[in-house]
């Protein structure tokens, strides 16, 4: 079995994406750090106005990156149809590789996509590959941008389909092109074998025609 | 401000900070019913985990049909899905209209979805008119997921639900005064047409049209017919 890759369409073992920091980001991040304690402060205030009992959120590591959207439709197509046996009560995941779905960054196998999508989701494989579970807030000029990329990537995927169909076309016009010439060319070996050298009439195997 | 990736924590009456709509959480303008349906699909564990508003538009422009919920499970569609999200993002307003304009210009459910989104979430009646009413020119052809099957639609006849219906895609809108109650109050500005006067002799002499046919009494069923096949070509 292919090795299972991670939700990102990279192995999660990878941790070529830890980014390395510079001084500007570094500031960044402590700015970002005051910031969340003041809003901590200020939750904290607010629950103990309404009477509640505040419940600071699980801390974060330093270098954790913001949880981002998958870059593409997990793949479970490969998984599809195939029986695999698991343990009674797997449902939480089974320490280890095994049959199914594979998370590499947490050791366990899942036995459906479902489960194992829930799997990557949840706090635990966040926390595992380092991921906050905050998701950023685009601007407008990265909205701007993806937009400008998706437009392109389907200006792209137009003109290949276009190049595709013509291409196809042409090797289609050329493998009927041989079909023809052969036919032809057993109908004149039959016909020079019989002695009138007007063929035989029904001897007619090919398939009609029909492109293979 | 970052939002958390995990939707049930939004959902959840202690832990909610983020914009509020109308006075309340803006997921909660989805029924229950529905938000739960949503958040058990794997269409929203799988593709809309972790989307802001740059890569909730790889979804959107993947989009090829709209809707609300369909078949016997009541199923959410992906442009349902998509609408609850942008309803966690509560993008900010020059995005929605980028949505709308540049964006929605290239990919038509694109813009339904971010009409849908103003509909749903924006608080001023006369804005809600003003920025949805030059999509009535926008006469592309839409494929509708109804809960037994597909029904062919257009951007402006969508709008136009939208801003007269009040209820859509499995959703019950907001109330919205009507326009020419927002017109006596000097809130909105009589609508002038994008193509002007042609426009409106045009739309006279459809009338005239209509009433003839009604007069016949041949209801345009055969236009349906042709317009159900049309989606089925597009399959
Ligand atoms: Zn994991």
């Amino acid at each position: 079995m292919a090795e299972r890759k991670g939700a990102y369409g990279t192995s999660t073992s990878d941790t070529s994406f830890r980014r390395t920091w510079d001084r500007e980001e570094y500031a960044a991040k402590a700015e970002e750090r005051e910031r969340k304690s003041r809003e901590e402060g200020k939750a904290r205030h607010e629950a103990a106005l309404a009477g509640k009992k505040f419940h600071r959120r699980a801390s974060t590591p330093e270098d954790s990156r913001d949880t981002e959207a998958r870059q593409a439709r997990l793949n479970v197509a490969d998984q599809v149809g195939k029986t695999s046996l698991v343990p009674a009560g797997a449902g939480q995941g089974k320490r280890g590789k095994g049959a199914g779905f594979y998370c590499d960054a947490c050791d366990l196998t899942y036995k459906d996509n479902l489960q194992f999508v829930e799997h990557l989701n949840s706090k635990q494989h966040l926390i595992n590959t380092g991921e906050s579970g905050e998701v950023r807030r685009a601007t407008l000029e990265e909205v701007k941008d993806r937009f400008e990329w998706l437009k392109r990537k389907r200006e792209d995927e137009k003109a290949r389909e276009v190049v595709d169909l013509s291409a196809r076309i042409e090797v289609a016009r050329e493998q009927e092109e041989r079909e023809r010439e052969e036919r032809r060319r057993k109908r004149n070996e039959k016909r020079r074998k019989t002695k009138d050298g007007l063929g035989v009439q029904d001897a007619r195997v090919e398939d009609d025609g029909v492109i293979r | 401000m970052a939002h958390q990736a995990d939707a049930r924590r939004a959902l959840d009456e202690r832990g909610y900070t983020g914009t509020l709509i109308h006075g309340d959480n803006p997921l909660k303008l989805f029924e229950k019913a529905v938000r739960d349906r949503i958040i058990d699909s794997y269409y929203w564990k799988e593709q809309c985990f972790g989307l802001n508003a740059a890569t909730l538009l790889d979804r959107a422009v993947d989009l090829t049909f709209l809707g609300g919920t369909y078949g016997v499970a009541q199923k959410p569609t992906p442009f349902l899905c998509l609408a609850f999200k942008m309803l966690q993002l509560t993008p900010e307003r020059e995005i929605v209209e980028f949505y709308l304009s540049q964006a929605g210009e290239e990919f038509k459910y694109l813009r339904a979805l971010a009409a849908f989104y103003v509909r749903l979430a924006w608080e001023k009646d006369e804005e809600v008119y003003t920025t949805l009413e030059p999509l009535l020119n926008d006469s592309r052809k839409l494929k509708r997921r109804t809960r037994e099957g597909w029904q062919l639609t257009y951007v402006d006849q969508f709008v136009d639900d939208l801003l007269g219906k009040s209820r859509v895609c499995a959703t019950t809108l907001p109330k919205l005064n009507p326009r020419v109650f927002l017109e006596d109050e000097e809130r909105l500005e009589p609508r002038v047409s994008g193509l002007g006067e042609e426009l409106d002799e045009l739309e006279d002499e459809d009338e005239e049209e209509k009433g003839e046919i009604n007069g016949n009494g041949h209801v345009s069923s055969s236009e349906e017919g042709e317009d159900s096949e049309e989606v089925a070509e597009g399959g």
